[in-house]
């Protein structure tokens, strides 16, 4: 079993009149940080934490939008954190909410902006990844890139320069939480620090990578629907 | 065809395409700096002649040496520079670049012998940098500069005698002279150094991993978080490597890496690069003064 963690924390100067996207519905009335996460293999997560800002909960009620969801989506193992503070990094947010929920062993992230199905999550160090062919549209700016050996390791990850076919989908897997808040800890001055950084860090301290092999994938960052 | 382009010890670097082939002219026309570039050049020739594994050396085809002018004609290396290949490098990749980078240094060694370097080799520097940093109109009257300098004179005339391997060394070993072609790593500008130790090897290839140098001076956009997270990997490892294995690395690496960025201040006049320096040198001062005596 691991946790299910989804950081909506980031914030921009449009957030004061307008919803983040991750929160709008879809046209069956689905919030799409809900949609985010139900491609993925739900028995295997104990439980799921959506991590937003108490400016954007007061401001658009998220708290009770998401339990509403919840309900509807039968999570019941699916929990809010509230942070009081605006993050720096997706890597903070993640490690605010370990820290304030005491979550201990395997956590996967998933980005609240994309949606993919995988058949199954290993409980150990991972990348989502997916072939950039699949894709009909993209928009190679805003993804990093994900180099695999034959044995299928992960031996590189890139901010936003095509070095592989593969790109990063928007799921990792780390297997200790505790070393995850450890390498975040050790870069948190450095900016702007993605996930990818903290997984090249960990990459060359020898800890060893696979690849999660995903399907169905959808970039709602580059969708006009959800624009 | 002749392609004229910036080189960094302010000779003239050119590309030239002779003999169905592209060659390096790097050439000074300095009368004064034309015994410099033959040193470089004997020093790049001798270095081609050994094998160093991945780590690889141009190959020296012709040295023209007149009075006022020379130039040293050599191969020219299809290459990235160290900010476009971290930026694409795997983590294996720069496991073999550590490991290049400690098997260079550790046959430098081997081809040194262990001797005693005078005290007044660096006491004597340290009075040419003082000298130097109160002709600089940019430093004469920054009090914080002339009193950094001060401190470091008295840490100088502590040093005493060094005992060190001397006898090899490329002398400015930063990534802005190293050519990465895949796992290889081409040296160039080689240069004469004040002690020719490897000891100087490392303390200029720490002044990149420890001190990002050459990063702050590289001017197109990329990913700095990354260069810092490789840098510092790399920094940790080639230190922890030559502190568990060489008591004068443990000694001296700090005098020496504080004169080294004492020498690169003496001559510093854009405001940024001065505010670095004070503030590199301050830090290394801090560490030295707080070091239990061994």
């Amino acid at each position: 079993m691991m946790t299910l963690i989804v950081p909506i924390a980031a914030d921009k100067a449009e957030y004061i009149e307008k919803l983040p996207q991750p929160f709008r519905f879809d046209d069956r009335g689905t919030m799409y940080c809900v949609k985010a996460i139900t491609g993925l293999p739900l028995k295997e997560i104990s439980d799921i934490y959506f991590v937003i800002l108490r400016a954007h909960d007061n401001r658009f009620m998220l708290s009770e939008q998401l339990a509403m969801q919840f309900r509807k989506q039968n999570l019941t193992n699916a929990h809010v954190t509230i942070l009081d503070e605006p993050t720096t990094s997706q890597a903070e947010t993640v490690t605010r909410a370990i820290e304030l929920n005491s979550i201990k062993g395997t956590v996967f992230i998933k980005d609240a902006d994309c949606y993919f199905t995988a058949d199954e999550i290993m409980p150990q160090n991972g990348v989502a990844i997916y072939a950039l062919e699949n894709l009909p549209i993209v928009d190679p700016q805003h993804k990093s890139y994900v180099s695999v050996d034959d044995m299928f390791y992960v031996t590189n990850i890139i901010e936003k320069r095509v070095v592989s076919h593969f790109f990063s989908a928007g799921g990792y897997c780390f297997e200790d939480a505790r070393v995850f808040c450890d390498y975040y800890n050790k870069l948190k001055d450095y900016a702007p620090l993605y996930l990818s950084h903290i997984i090249y860090a960990m990459l060359l301290d020898k800890q060893i990578f696979r690849p999660i092999e995903i399907d169905d994938y959808e970039d709602w960052g580059v969708t006009s629907s959800t624009r | 065809m002749k392609l004229d382009i910036q080189g960094h010890s302010g000779c003239e670097i050119a590309i030239v395409h002779e003999d169905n082939d592209l060659h390096i002219h790097k050439s000074t026309y300095d009368p004064a700096y034309v015994p410099r570039l033959i040193n470089q050049a004997n020093k790049q020739i001798a270095a081609s002649k050994i094998a160093y594994q991945n780590i690889r050396v141009p190959k020296v085809f012709e040295v023209v040496q007149n009075e006022k002018d020379a130039t040293i004609k050599m191969e020219y290396i299809y290459s990235k520079n160290f900010v476009e290949y971290f930026e694409n490098a795997g983590f294996e990749q720069i496991k073999y670049l550590i490991g290049a980078i400690k098997y260079f240094i550790d046959l430098e060694i081997d081809a040194s012998e262990m001797k005693t370097v005078p005290s007044c080799i660096l006491t004597d520097k340290m009075a040419d940098v003082a000298r130097k940093v109160q002709n600089n109109v940019h430093l004469k009257n920054d009090k914080v500069a002339v009193d950094l300098v001060i401190q470091s004179q008295d840490i100088m005339n502590k040093v005493g005698d060094m005992v060190m391997p001397v006898g090899r060394c490329h002398g400015d070993l930063t990534f802005s002279n190293i050519l990465f072609n895949g796992n290889n790593y081409y040296l160039i500008d080689f240069l004469d150094s004040f002690i020719e130790s490897p000891l100087l090897d490392i303390v200029k290839i720490r002044q990149d991993t420890a001190y990002m140098w050459s990063t702050l001076m590289y001017n197109k956009p990329f990913d700095k978080v990354r260069l810092s997270i490789i840098s510092s990997k790399i920094d940790s490892a080639i230190d922890e490597y030559f502190k568990e294995n060489y008591e004068w690395y443990r000694r001296y690496y700090m005098p020496l890496q504080l004169m080294n960025f004492l020498r690169i201040l003496q001559y510093a006049h854009e405001d940024r690069v001065i505010s670095y320096l004070k503030n590199v040198i301050s830090s290394q001062l801090s560490f030295i003064n707080n070091q239990k005596p061994s």
